[in-house]
């Protein structure tokens, strides 16, 4: 039976950035609504199964509750079952869940950060990421609905995973040999010593970068690499940059509503599987707009580019794929079960 | 954000003081020896110490009736604190208010407070007093999870929003209001929620990690005395102890309590001195020496204090 996994983070959209900057209030009642129009987007698509993420907020459990008697759900909706800790952990422990009970495709709601993890522990399973966030790269400002039914197709094999199913880049970083942890989008080394509040603010920090991706509509650091050469999700390349003595300067929104000049001593393509070395220690490693790693002075760190990112739905070609048919049996599947229902 | 090593030593220095100061109440209070009651700190340093590093003598605090934090890290005075908790005369309120009414008007501290989310409105008016004398002080109010449900927070929300008022409203979110658990008395999970409906910034963080509380207080701090109005930081942490000295916890998850003490904001922050080679394990040792001294003697100045003389009952109880 198809079944789509629901990773929705209570936390996005809450830290410092809404006081540094001008980020993005995502209360968790506007998530809850976003996944009520995502489960009735996958029931219209006729998914039977959902496992979702518990949390501490219970953004499923409230999203099925509110619903108007009438659109009562015909599905299984199962909790995924892990110990809650209130932190990201949540994210990766869930998409491990999910990963091992094989679910067809998993839509999560946050930002770079929560997405990050997720892809820590979802495999090979496609992902369709609704943005939620704060610094929104990964993420697609999506309706709810049209995700739903976009995951739906796929996760019933309406639609071939190729092409609406996209590969991507990822970020590896090594400290003394062994990886750590990743990013999705970019990895950030800044001249800070504590974790702190973990969001990206003063660019006076910033030390070095290496991006996956990077074009001048992004925010965050990634959108430096936008006014730089840019980066596009499948090119087979990623580039370092690093700051300080302004060889180079651009004007990029760092933050949501913080667009400022960015001082860049050098910058320049990397390949994939191509490692870039930490230059200056000790520093903090900030993954996706997240300050998460701190090197001390005698690390030695890494940072890789590789393709072995997760898989992510294209939701207009997804959609698409399956009304015109021209990949796989779509249209006449949709119209049979969906479009044309009597 | 640059914190140096001396503001970081002395982070730890205000966190061992609040520690050392509400163990040596606890045990004070098992022996009998407090007549009133003590709502302990223990646990939920760092959010205090945090915020209060941001402000000066000019700025204004209110409190709650879990208190002591607040004020050692506004700089009241130990011993006048613990001669307060003893019942002493010479105690901040002469020994009539006891632990939960310590109040320090020439440093700012308007109060601790034993009304559940009283402290919100004095602040909104403390700081409508900093903005229409047209000083660049700010007013901070601390309140708890619970406190987020009076009506009182809701008003003090809206006016000093209304009124851009120079405040920051920080929630200290031990997860409990007394013995219940927050989802059981809240619909939201995020108490920074809730600043949206008042169209001021609402920012939650670790509220156990003092860099973490003291960049997002330092940003609201820096907006309020701009004049660009209020903010509300939720600081999500942990009380160790129960609600009250007594309390036997038995509402409480046993792992969940577990979990939160390795999130110790003191000796988390113990780890990073020593790990960024600030201190050394002796340096710190000597650090907790010294304020044990400190805690040693305002006991000892409290114990050898008077007790308040019966003629003096009706004393500042009402203005002349």
């Amino acid at each position: 039976m198809a079944t789509v996994g629901i990773i929705a983070n209570p936390a996005s959209g809450k830290d410092i950035r809404r006081l540094v900057s001008y980020g993005t209030v995502f209360d968790n009642q506007e998530k809850v609504n976003i996944v009520r129009r995502i489960l009735l987007g996958l029931a219209a698509v006729k998914v039977k199964r959902i496992v979702y993420m518990p949390d501490y907020y219970g953004i499923v459990p409230k999203a099925v509750d509110g619903l108007k008697s009438h659109d009562r759900l015909s599905m299984e909706i199962i909790s995924a079952d892990i110990n809650l800790t209130g932190t990201q952990l949540d994210s990766y422990r869930a998409a491990q869940v999910m990963e091992s009970c094989k679910v067809d495709c998993i839509i999560t709601l946050g930002g770079d950060g929560t997405n990050r993890m997720v892809a820590k522990g979802c495999g090979s399973i496609p992902l369709l990421p609704v943005s939620t966030g704060t610094n929104n790269v990964f993420p697609s400002m999506v309706e709810g609905t049209v995700a739903g039914m976009a995951a739906g197709v796929v996760a019933r094999g309406i639609v071939n995973h190729f092409p609406v199913v996209q590969p991507t880049k990822k970020l590896i970083v090594y400290k003394n040999g062994l990886p750590i942890d990743i990013a999705l989008v970019d990895a950030v080394v800044l001249r800070d010593k504590f974790i702190g509040s973990r969001a990206i603010w003063e660019v006076n920090h910033l030390v070095q970068a290496v991006v996956s991706r990077g074009e001048p509509h992004n925010i965050g650091i990634a959108s430096v690499a936008g006014y730089l050469k840019p980066i596009g999700v499948t090119d087979k390349e990623g580039l370092s940059i690093e700051f300080g003595r302004a060889n180079y300067k651009v004007l990029a929104p760092i933050a949501p509503g913080l667009i400022v000049p960015v001082e860049i001593e050098t910058f320049q393509k990397i390949r994939v599987n191509e490692k870039v070395k930490v230059k200056s220690t000790p520093c903090i490693i900030a993954l996706d707009g997240e300050r998460e790693v701190e090197v001390n002075e005698k690390d030695e760190a890494y940072i890789e580019l590789t393709f072995d990112g997760p898989k992510v739905v294209d939701v207009k070609a997804a959609l698409r794929a399956a009304v015109d048919g021209s990949h796989g049996s779509g249209m006449e599947e949709l119209h049979k079960e969906f479009v044309l229902q009597e | 954000m640059e914190i140096t090593k001396a503001e970081l030593l002395s982070f730890y220095e205000t966190m061992v003081t609040i520690r050392t100061f509400e163990e040596k109440a606890a045990e004070l209070f098992a022996a009998g020896k407090l007549p009133g009651f003590v709502h302990l700190y223990i646990g939920e340093e760092a959010v205090a110490t945090g915020v209060c590093a941001n402000l000066t003598d000019k700025d204004y605090i209110t409190s709650t009736h879990r208190g002591h934090g607040h004020l050692i890290a506004k700089g009241g005075r130990i011993d006048l604190m613990m001669a307060e908790l003893f019942g002493k005369a010479t105690g901040y309120c002469k020994g009539k208010g006891g632990s939960m009414h310590i109040a320090d008007v020439n440093l700012g501290i308007l109060g601790a407070n034993g009304i559940v989310g009283a402290g919100q409105p004095i602040a909104a008016g403390a700081a409508f007093a900093c903005k229409y004398k047209k000083t660049d002080a700010v007013a901070v109010c601390f309140f708890g999870d619970g406190a987020s449900n009076r009506g009182t927070f809701h008003e003090s929300l809206n006016m000093a929003s209304i009124f851009k008022l120079p405040v920051i409203f920080v929630c200290e979110n031990n997860m409990y209001g007394i013995s219940n658990y927050q989802k059981n008395h809240m619909n939201v999970s995020d108490i920074s929620d809730r600043a949206a409906a008042y169209g001021i910034p609402g920012v939650t963080v670790d509220g156990n990690d003092v860099v973490a509380v003291y960049e997002a207080a330092a940003e609201a701090v820096d907006r309020a005395r701009k004049g660009d109005g209020p903010s509300l930081i939720e600081c999500k942490t942990w009380r160790h102890r129960g609600h009250f000295e007594g309390d036997p916890c038995i509402y409480k998850d046993p792992k969940e309590q577990e979990a939160w003490l390795k999130k110790d904001p003191v000796l988390s922050l113990e780890k990073k001195l020593t790990e960024l080679k600030f201190a050394t394990v002796v340096e710190l040792e000597e650090i907790k020496a010294a304020v044990k001294e400190k805690i040693d003697s305002a006991v000892l100045f409290a114990q050898n204090s008077p007790d308040p003389d019966p003629d003096d009952v009706l004393t500042d109880v009402y203005a002349s």
